[in-house]
């Protein structure tokens, strides 16, 4: 693994606003940055991204099935106990994934290790499966990268191919903050891939939806949702008003109720009790676990539920050397053995693997001069060379 | 390894999320959240209610739209 630096295409931000990618430049800072790549190996894809990635995912869902056979687990990852037959029922209706995105630390020498798993509401989709692919091709045609060179990334066919089982006939809605430009750029980029395999759609904001007198949610129009994508978390609906209407609804939320075990941070304790020792995975416990002792003075402490990096703490030798401030926090802590990400030319790298129906079938790239990955990281493409 | 690949978007950049709000508008009548639609027949009823989701996006993150300010996505 490599951090390359090459020029960058002089119209790309042309090329980003004609495909819908308005949120290359975020406060007025670069978010898509193609001033340098990472180069890897096909081996290093196959070996130690793709075969580890299905590895993990195959690991978290022996962990799903444990914890809706044995409440206690359920407990420990703070999950209210009113959506606890939801999420069984989600889970024992096989009700099926779309996507999801590992975060991995991998710095081309050892094993890459699971820092978390974004199950419920991944984002950079669209840079991901897209606009990654868009710099290869006009990089290889332009000289700008070797013309042999290749990436890892069937993301977007495979999200065509997961629609067309999931829902293809019938209409899908998408939902989330749709004031958010990134968020709504990937309810867009979503429901582009859901048209293509032949659902209709509609973009309604969370805030929209409604519930129906005589039960179900509907939208504005009143129409009956009854396939849902959502970008918006399984803890944040628990909490919200209509949460406890979920378990009164038909409604077939994607991703499905049980992935709220997944997109919790306490899965990594749990995984490591299961799994002690993986190569892929870190030492791991939750706060209060007298065992916590074991990591020493060295580790991260993150909460059992934050977004983009949020209330994430390094400590080294006892002393915190890097933290983000949020809101998060309030249902406890995880410690996890520390594992900085290499640092390239003095920018931290993290490596996110995607999944599209559990298949691991891409990566994506973020920087930053912090060594906690946030909201305003950088989005660099990757090649294989 | 996957050069044959062929990604095409058949809308976005398009006005891909035009459908977002219809501009409905709450009718006097139905309580506070809740919302009136015309049925077939032309009559107003107070068919749903609505903003039960959302709320807990605000108490993280404010009123405030936008990137880093308030979003589910991560």
């Amino acid at each position: 693994m490599q951090r390359i630096a090459c020029s960058e295409r002089d119209d790309w931000r042309e090329t980003a606003e004609a495909c819908g990618f308005d949120f290359h430049t975020i406060d007025g800072e670069r978010y898509w940055d193609e001033r340098a790549y990472y180069a890897f190996t096909l081996d290093e894809i196959e070996q130690k991204i793709e075969a580890p990635t299905g590895e993990i995912d195959a690991m978290c869902l022996e962990l799903v099935g444990r914890a809706i056979r044995d409440e206690d687990y359920l407990k420990r990852l703070k999950i209210p106990e009113t959506f606890w037959s939801l999420i069984a029922e989600s889970w024992e209706r096989d009700e099926r994934s779309l996507y999801g995105r590992l975060d991995l630390s991998f710095d081309g020498n050892g094993p890459a290790k699971l820092l978390e798993y974004n199950a419920d509401t991944p984002t950079s989709i669209f840079e991901s499966a897209v606009f990654q692919w868009t710099w290869l091709e006009q990089a290889m045609e332009r000289r700008i990268i070797p013309k042999a060179a290749d990436q890892y990334n069937s993301i977007h066919e495979r999200l065509i191919a997961t629609w067309n089982e999931l829902g293809r006939g019938r209409h899908l809605h998408l939902t989330g903050t749709t004031g958010s430009e990134e968020d709504l750029g990937t309810l867009a980029y979503l429901e582009d891939t859901a048209i293509q395999a032949g659902l209709t759609t509609t973009i309604i904001d969370i805030e929209d939806i409604g519930w129906r007198d005589e039960g179900g949610f509907v939208d504005l129009t009143g129409r009956d949702i009854e396939l849902v994508f959502k970008l918006y978390p399984y803890e944040w609906m628990f909490r919200d008003a209509f949460g406890v209407r979920l378990k009164d609804a038909p409604t077939r939320w994607i991703e499905p109720p049980w992935k709220a075990v997944l997109s919790n941070k306490g899965i990594l304790p749990l995984l490591w009790e299961m799994f002690p020792g993986h190569p892929n995975l870190l030492p791991a416990y939750f706060e209060d676990d007298p065992r916590a002792r074991e990591l020493g003075v060295s580790y991260v402490r993150k909460p059992l539920y934050s977004r983009e990096g949020a209330n994430v703490e390094l400590v080294s030798k006892g002393v915190a050397f890097a933290e983000q401030q949020g809101p998060y926090g309030a249902e406890g802590f995880v410690r996890q053995a520390l594992a900085p990400l290499r640092s390239f030319s003095q920018q931290f790298a993290i490596v996110g693997s995607w999944l599209v129906d559990h298949t691991p079938c891409g990566v994506s790239i973020r920087e930053d001069a912090s060594p906690i990955t946030g909201n305003n990281s950088r989005f660099l493409p990757h090649a294989i060379l | 390894m996957k050069r044959s690949r062929r990604v095409v978007l058949t809308m976005m950049g398009s006005a891909a999320a035009g459908a977002v709000s219809l501009g409905f508008v709450p009718y006097g009548d139905c309580g506070a959240g809740r919302i009136a639609v015309r049925s077939q027949d032309g009559r107003i009823t107070c068919r749903a209610t609505y903003g039960g989701f959302g709320g807990t996006l605000h108490h993280f993150h404010g009123h405030g739209h936008g990137h880093g300010h308030g979003h589910g996505g991560g």
